[in-house]
């Protein structure tokens, strides 16, 4: 007997990978552009680390993504949004 | 050949060592040399000091300012010039609006002339 084959190698996914619930998703059918200066809305696709949320989890149109990205950089460069926020306490 | 104007979107970190009032005389420095070189200031706001996410040449805050204009497009790599060698200035970002940030800066300026005083990011205004 093969043991079962592992379609996911090198990509597993661990169990925080999964597509947020509904009600957590941000709501983003009003949104036409992303402004960088809206640091409330953009802090909520990021993790407690200051890591930009994969599509996967957030759930969002891959347009707005894209936009997303741009907008987290820019509020970055402009120190609006932490590069890695700091984990030791 | 004619200029070619676009609408763009400035905002820029000034170190919070300076006193607001000098902070303030270094924005208006700036807004006059945009409008002295046949750019025209749409908006223009100051936020306050705020806490940077992250410290910039050992500093915590800084004073930020966010100015809407239009310019010739020439006039971009000369103001960026000065902010770059301007000491006091910790960071900026220039963008130029497309059509859909245009829109989107519309709407919110409408939107902010109809309710005053809400709980958005900009704190002051500076006219």
């Amino acid at each position: 007997m093969a043991p079962p084959r592992n379609n996911n190698r090198g990509n597993a996914r661990s169990n925080a990978d999964v597509l947020l619930p509904p009600e957590s998703r941000p709501d983003v059918r009003d949104v036409t552009y992303v402004d960088y200066k809206d640091v409330d809305f953009l802090k909520r696709f990021l993790n407690e680390q200051g890591m930009v949320l994969p599509r996967r989890v957030t759930g969002v149109p891959a347009a707005i993504q894209r936009q997303l990205t741009r907008a987290i950089k820019r509020a970055r460069h402009l120190a609006l949004l932490p590069y890695a926020a700091d984990t030791v306490r | 050949m004619p200029d070619i104007f676009s609408t763009y979107e400035l905002t820029y970190l000034v170190n919070a060592v300076l006193s607001e009032d000098q902070a303030r005389q270094l924005a208006d420095r700036y807004s006059k040399y945009i409008e002295e070189n046949g750019g025209q200031i749409l908006q223009s706001e100051f936020w306050g000091s705020r806490r940077l996410a992250y410290p910039l040449s050992k500093k915590r805050n800084a004073f930020y300012f966010n100015v809407f204009f239009q310019a010739p497009g020439r006039l971009i790599g000369r103001l960026e010039r000065a902010l770059e060698i301007e000491d006091e200035v910790l960071r900026y970002l220039t963008l130029r609006l497309d059509p859909k940030m245009l829109r989107h800066f519309e709407k919110n300026r409408d939107a902010a002339t109809k309710v005053r005083g809400d709980s958005e990011l900009p704190v002051g205004r500076d006219d």
